[in-house]
């Protein structure tokens, strides 16, 4: 089989492209070279599409039995060096979490994309709802941190795969990227850059060196600060033939209870840590704003053109945006809360996820308004509306 | 921002979602404009009602369009069967004088149709005339294709033929070209026949 890399990159210029499409062309930009899949409603496009795309990339995308087949398949592939993901909704998710808590462990690097639908169980097949945002972040048993992305639109669903991909080869932890059922099927111009300049964003896998023989240490041997080893490539030279899927040591290898705490620090730290470079944010029209809307995905679009028009009748409104909604950036936002009038936290689900994310750092005087929306978009009114009746 | 808000609302099958993306094609590629497309998702493919919606963003020096979907009031409704006439309200529609049109097929809404004298609106037997003079309903969305690039200027006629290029198999180019000249011929006598009301 040819490697077939020529045609990994689009040609540069605009495409009119749907959301689950772009996603899957992000990741063949970052040399995704596995799919392991199960259809599901709606992320379906997405699997359509790399069955198409990744044997022209020399590639494989595989469909499996059923979801848990899929993510192990995805685990795989990834162990063996190549770049991974799977796609799915709500249903499927539920049932990879046995996996991707394993995959926590092993510090398996993979993309995981969630197309999400409204739930709970079979739900509404054809509606979004982010619903969860919830589940990512606990996903499966143990203690693991997580990254997760919320891209609004299909330019977003190619550049942020592209940055999952990196994270993913950096961090190694699970890597989701949250869309659904409204954004999967959006049609947009996404602006497809040269091979150049995708190449120059591209964190590749490569074989580890041997530095003395840790090759995978957690420590650095100079300063003894804590590192994130790049990822195994089981049948290289130096990667152990058998990876243990229990706590191990900077070796790979089993380690002994005792030390659970410090594998624990390794697991968790590496991402609290490094919160400031994961965490991804982004401020509209913040400066002088007293009442501030706090959201993530597509509600976010909504509330600029809310946002437009309530400064039009001069209420000072401003958006805090969560690029990626885990880890929750809780020291940007306690900065960024200080002094608010008002919090309004649009999301599209009825509990309001990252609302309580946003009560835990925030000082109890100031009130924090939901503004829920399930298995429909948010029309900006819905917003404007909330912040109407806080300026009062 | 300047949104050019479209809906277009008939019955799964009628090519309403090709359309749309006829549009979104021409206005984003063709004519680098920001436009986002919506579409029904689901059971619809198949029948019953469908929908989908453009906004187009006439103003070029802006980033990202806002609200992905169509806002009320509408540039353009277009309204292709009986059920979707139900949204129909003189409220949808923009009264200014430059936009705000309503366009319906006369041939598969077979009902009275009274909202639609409240508003500017061009009724047409769309599918009935694809199949008399092109032999094949399919046509008509060409026909409308043609329509839509005269009443909303968004995009030159250049694009337009560049986009049914992309679109439509090899072999019909020929007669979805026609269908399409035809389309166009029907809105300009509908923008003179206007423009003599007003006058």
């Amino acid at each position: 089989m040819s490697n077939g890399n020529g045609k990994r990159f689009l040609k540069p210029g605009k495409y009119l492209m749907m959301g689950n499409v772009a996603m899957a062309e992000g990741a063949l930009s970052s040399g995704l070279k596995f799919f392991g899949g199960y259809p599901i409603t709606p992320s379906t496009e997405v699997i359509e599409h790399l069955a198409k795309r990744l044997p022209e990339v020399g590639g494989c995308c595989m469909q499996m039995e059923d979801e848990l087949a899929s993510i192990n398949a995805v685990m795989g592939a990834s162990l063996v060096g190549a770049k991974a993901m799977t796609a799915t909704s709500g249903p499927g998710l539920s049932l990879m979490t046995e996996t991707i808590s394993m995959a926590a462990n092993i510090e398996i690097p993979f993309v995981f994309c969630d197309v999400q639908r409204c739930g709970p169980g079979t739900g509404f097949v054809t509606v979004p709802h982010h619903n969860d945002v919830g589940l990512t972040r606990f996903a499966g048993n143990g203690e693991f941190e997580v990254i997760a992305f919320a891209p609004m639109s299909c330019q977003e669903l190619f550049d942020l795969t592209i940055t999952a991909f990196n994270y993913a080869e950096t961090y190694r932890c699970p890597i989701f990227i949250l869309s659904d059922a409204y954004l999967g099927h959006i049609h947009e111009v996404v602006n497809i850059p040269p091979k150049e300049e995708i190449l120059k964003r591209v964190i590749d896998r490569t074989i580890p060196e041997d530095t003395k023989g840790a090759k995978f240490t957690y420590e650095d041997i100079n300063t003894h600060k804590l590192m994130i080893p790049k990822p195994y490539i089981v049948g290289t030279e130096f990667c152990p033939p058998l990876i243990i899927h229990l706590p191990h040591n900077q070796d790979g290898v089993l380690m002994p209870e005792e030390n659970s705490l410090r594998f624990m620090k390794i697991m968790i730290d590496k991402i609290r840590d490094n919160i400031d470079k994961i965490s991804l944010t982004e401020e509209y029209k913040l400066d002088d704003a007293e009442i501030i809307i706090i959201s993530y995905g597509l509600p976010v679009r909504a509330s600029y053109r809310a946002v437009d028009l309530a400064r039009k009748k001069g209420i000072k409104v401003g958006i805090f945006r969560l690029i990626t909604v885990w880890p929750f950036p809780k020291e940007k936002v306690k900065k960024v809360v200080v002094g608010a009038k008002a919090i309004i936290v649009p999301e599209m689900n009825y509990t309001g996820v990252i609302a309580e994310q946003v009560e835990r750092v925030t000082d109890l005087n100031i009130p924090i308004i939901k503004v829920p929306k399930v298995a429909t978009l948010h029309h900006p009114d819905d917003i404007l509306k909330a912040i109407e009746e806080v300026a009062k | 921002m300047n949104r050019y808000e479209i809906r277009i609302v008939g019955y799964g099958g009628q090519g309403i979602i090709t359309l749309s993306k006829m549009i979104a094609y021409a206005s984003g590629i063709c004519e680098e404009l920001l436009v986002t497309q919506t579409e029904a998702y689901g059971a619809q493919a198949r029948g019953g009602r469908s929908w989908a919606e453009v906004v187009v963003d006439l103003d070029r020096e802006s980033k990202q369009i806002d609200y992905p979907k169509a806002l009320k009031p509408y540039d353009l409704l277009v309204i292709l069967s009986d059920a979707a006439t139900k949204e129909v309200k003189k409220e949808v529609i923009k009264k200014e004088e430059n936009t705000g049109l309503l366009i319906w097929d006369s041939s598969t809404i077979l009902g009275k149709f009274r909202a639609a004298s409240k508003m500017k609106n061009l009724g047409l037997p769309i599918q009935k005339m694809a199949l008399e003079k092109f032999g094949n309903i399919v046509y008509g969305n060409a026909i409308l294709f043609g329509i839509f690039t005269v009443v909303t200027k968004i995009f030159s006629e250049e694009s337009a033929i560049e986009t049914l290029k992309q679109f439509v198999p090899g072999s019909t180019l020929e007669k979805n070209m026609e269908a399409f000249k035809f389309g166009k011929q029907k809105a300009e006598e509908f923008l003179t026949q206007l423009k003599e009301g007003m006058s």
